[in-house]
């Protein structure tokens, strides 16, 4: 299926991505940036994920009864890689963002930018 | 800044849109992305590494330092957040709470929530168990089975209360458990270095099917239970007191 001749897959992937872009940029709130990120994230592994598949392909798993084609196992691989990163990375941002708070009683950077 | 926000998601989007509509279609066999070393490892995965499920193969054999590199970040974001002041740091059983009595115990839960999880646990531990043990014939494999048996830790802590799903983990085991991973990686990758002159490297003669086996059974079990155990860990640590 396409949109102006590009595949929806594709579209989906960028819409998502920029959705997690605004929400980057535009919220003042560390945990819904946060949030952000993570939208971003997962946009790229859905990516990463379409562009391996093929049409009618069979998981790469070679068993009896498995016929080509398969899947292409690579961007599989890579996105365990990543989900793993953003697993480490959001636990990381949210321990930070819970000393942030502790110590200063906000997570909304405006506030934290005007504190002396 | 929203004004700022918007237009940069617009020039984003506009650049992504532009980039995405050059790709060739997506699940056509012939693009670039099938043709190439993709296309080898289907072809020669089974042969070269002795693992029928290429994604495995994939991640342990032909991407294998990029998957031990991964699970040392896994455990170095575990060691940065229990080195944050604000961390709840696992206690030993029996030593007097620090402040306040355990959190999770204080907050009410629901019923309905406690009875689903005491329902779902022990089949949701056999998926667990089930995506490790069956991982190399369907999908699944250790880090599946980590993200799993994760969930279900956290799922219990949050119903049972933090100290009793501590439990699940004794003490005195716990610092090497959530090493399990990397040091699983580091014993596998010594001893194929030791065994075929390659950090990392797997014996590839027939005779060694079930040496090679058990190296990548070795790699598979420290990935779950570490990962699992990591992920656990990563949850209660995030407990902080306000």
């Amino acid at each position: 299926m396409t949109l102006f001749g590009i595949d929806l897959d594709y579209v989906a992937c960028v819409v998502l991505f920029c959705v997690g872009l605004y929400m980057l940029v535009a919220k003042s709130n560390l945990i819904k940036k946060l949030l952000g990120l993570n939208v971003m994230e997962t946009s790229v592994f859905a990516f990463l994920v379409t562009a391996g598949m093929v049409e009618d392909g069979q998981e790469p798993i070679m068993v009896a009864g498995s016929a080509p084609p398969f899947t292409n196992p690579i961007p599989h691989a890579m996105v365990l890689t990543g989900i793993v990163v953003a697993v480490s990375v959001t636990a990381v941002a949210l321990a930070l963002i819970a000393q942030i708070h502790a110590h200063y009683g906000t997570i909304e950077v405006d506030e934290l930018k005007e504190l002396p | 800044m929203r004004a700022f926000a918007l237009a940069l998601v617009l020039v984003v989007a506009l650049t992504l849109v532009v980039g995405v509509a050059a790709l060739p279609p997506h699940g056509d066999p012939s693009g670039p992305v099938h043709t190439h070393v993709g296309a080898h490892y289907i072809e020669h995965g089974v042969r070269d590494t002795g693992l029928r499920n290429l994604v495995t193969a994939v991640l342990l054999n032909y991407r294998g330092f990029d998957t031990f590199l991964e699970v040392i970040v896994l455990f170095t974001a575990l060691v940065a957040v229990l080195a944050l002041p604000s961390a709840t740091r696992p206690r030993r059983p029996g030593a007097p709470a620090d402040d306040g009595g355990d959190r999770a115990d204080a907050v009410p839960v629901s019923p309905v929530v406690f009875f689903v999880v005491r329902l779902l646990a022990p089949f949701i531990a056999v998926f667990a168990l089930a995506s490790l043990y069956r991982g190399h014939v369907t999908p699944g494999g250790g880090f599946q089975s980590a993200a799993i048996a994760g969930a279900l830790m956290i799922a219990l802590g949050l119903v049972f209360g933090r100290e009793r799903a501590a439990r699940l983990v004794p003490y005195g085991a716990r610092a090497w458990l959530q090493a399990l991973g990397p040091l699983g990686f580091a014993l596998v990758a010594f001893l194929g270095w030791r065994l075929t002159g390659v950090f990392l490297g797997f014996p590839a003669d027939e005779a060694a099917y079930a040496l090679r086996e058990a190296m990548v059974v070795s790699l598979e079990v420290g990935i779950a239970v570490g990962g699992a155990v990591v992920l656990a860990q990563l949850f209660m640590a995030l407990d902080v007191r306000a």
